[in-house]
């Protein structure tokens, strides 16, 4: 600027210096000097120091985080904050709709334990190309030409040693669930039902609370905006009853001032009669 | 364990997304300050800083270090600024939103602060902001690294390319129009001298 009074070198760039404090040690020393003797600089230098306090003023609004715009950064997977019992649910759901598309077929009659796969139904035949003897007299798996199906066969001669197989295995199987049955997945699956559903009834609480004083919050401040408002508007009214009063007022002594002067006039011509 | 801007940049530079992904949430507050308060309009800065780590992502192999990772970022922000005021082919007008943002508000108020004072305080950035808005674009932008970021007078000169006497004043200019403005308002007049 240079509709100042003072000639002080580099005076503008000297005072933004002197502002931020980038001025090195002889410059500001010299300056210091200066603004002792300068009013002018002394009261810019402090008018702008107020401008720097009302810019400390300005805040941007709140910004909400950004998504993360990196692809591929490792992020918690949806699995994990699905609840135990909903993915064993939903292991347990897949299976189902797999076999039921897988059509599975298990059968246990006079010709054995035979496990089918496939939608054509093939007529119980000897097994042809595709078998798969797995022992002698046991169960084959037999994959059929015809319906790609895929069959689990036994021979009916070696029916009773493989039912004495089965009862062992059967039993075996039972202990073994026993054993296991108190750290089991569905065990564990119940107890984090359970444990998952404290979690969720806690984080509902928490919103609600949080939403509840975010509502009295907004509530208050909306308040306060009428208020604020209602207070504008009658200061305004104010404003113009005052303006208006004011303009009656000068009509009035005006009015007034003319009636003095008629009557002074009417005074003196009739003292002159 | 802390990291520091240019470990997370080796990092990121190496493939690990995550680096990255910490330099946004350190950065990502200053980038948008500078954007709002350069182009004055609240979504069109959280686009401009979106916009300003990916293009920083992309080009994350070609940084060479020869800035700070901060300084790289600004100019890239700055840029994409320059580009909004050009395409808009406006000036940047700050719009406060129609309705005070009360839950903002709210959020950023000091617990000992009455009502009044909350909304005296928005008051008064709305007035800042406004003033702001008056100034050509480098006097702001000069006014904006300078008093919200803290950059040297030379580190202005260097994002903005200029020389460093044009950024002193490019400063005082700015600041003398704010304060004649600011003297205008019944409000901050009383504080300007």
């Amino acid at each position: 600027m240079t509709d100042t009074l003072c000639g002080y070198a580099n005076r503008d760039e000297t005072i933004v210096g002197f502002l931020y404090d980038e001025l090195d040690a002889d410059q500001r020393r010299d300056f210091n000097a200066h603004l002792l003797t300068c009013t002018v600089c002394r009261d810019e230098v402090a008018g702008l120091r107020a401008v720097r306090t009302q810019l400390a003023r300005w805040e941007p609004p709140a910004l909400t985080s950004l998504r993360s715009p990196v692809p591929g950064a490792s992020r918690p997977g949806w699995w994990q904050t699905v609840p135990a019992w909903a993915q064993v649910a939903a292991a347990l759901l897949f299976l189902g709709v797999s076999a039921g598309i897988a059509n599975l077929d298990v059968r246990y009659d006079q010709n054995g334990l035979s496990v089918t796969t496939g939608w054509n139904k093939a007529q119980p035949a000897s097994p042809k190309l595709g078998t798969l003897q797995t022992s002698e007299g046991g169960p084959r798996l037999v994959t059929s030409p015809s319906d790609g199906g895929t069959k689990l066969v036994t021979d009916p001669s070696a029916a009773a040693a493989w039912r004495a197989d089965l009862a062992a295995l059967e039993r075996q199987l039972r202990t073994e669930l026993r054993a296991v049955q108190a750290s089991s997945p569905a065990a564990q699956a119940v107890r984090a039902a359970s444990s998952s559903d404290a979690e969720t009834l806690r984080r509902v609480r928490v919103l609600l609370d949080e939403s509840e004083k975010r509502q009295q919050r907004e509530l208050a401040l909306r308040i306060a905006e009428v208020v604020r408002d209602v207070d504008t508007q009658r200061k305004a009214d104010l404003r113009n009853i005052d303006h208006t009063l004011g303009l009656v007022r000068n009509d009035l002594g005006v009015e007034v001032m003319k009636q003095r002067q008629s009557l002074n006039l009417l005074y003196r011509a009739s003292q002159r009669q | 364990m802390t990291w520091t801007d240019e470990e997370l940049v080796a990092k990121s530079i190496r493939g690990d997304a995550d680096s990255f992904n910490e330099l946004v949430l350190r950065w990502e507050r200053p980038i948008y300050a500078l954007a709002y308060r350069t182009i004055g309009r609240e979504e069109d800065a959280r686009d401009v800083c979106q916009e300003t780590f990916l293009r920083a992502f992309r080009a994350l192999p070609g940084f060479r270090g020869q800035a700070k990772f901060s300084s790289w970022l600004y100019r890239i922000a700055l840029n994409l600024c320059r580009d909004w005021i050009r395409r808009e082919r406006r000036t940047p007008v700050v719009q406060p939103p129609e309705d005070v943002d009360l839950l903002e508000l709210a959020a950023a108020a000091e617990p000992s602060e009455s009502i009044e004072d909350l909304v005296a305080r928005q008051d008064l950035s709305r007035l800042v902001e406004r003033a702001m808005a008056l100034l050509p674009e480098e006097q702001r932008t000069a006014i904006v690294l300078k008093e919200y970021h803290g950059l040297t007078f030379q580190e202005i000169a260097d994002l903005v390319g200029c020389p460093l006497s044009t950024v002193k004043t490019r400063l005082y200019q700015g600041l003398t129009v704010l304060r004649r403005e600011l003297a205008k308002n019944p409000r901050t007049k009383g504080t300007m001298l």
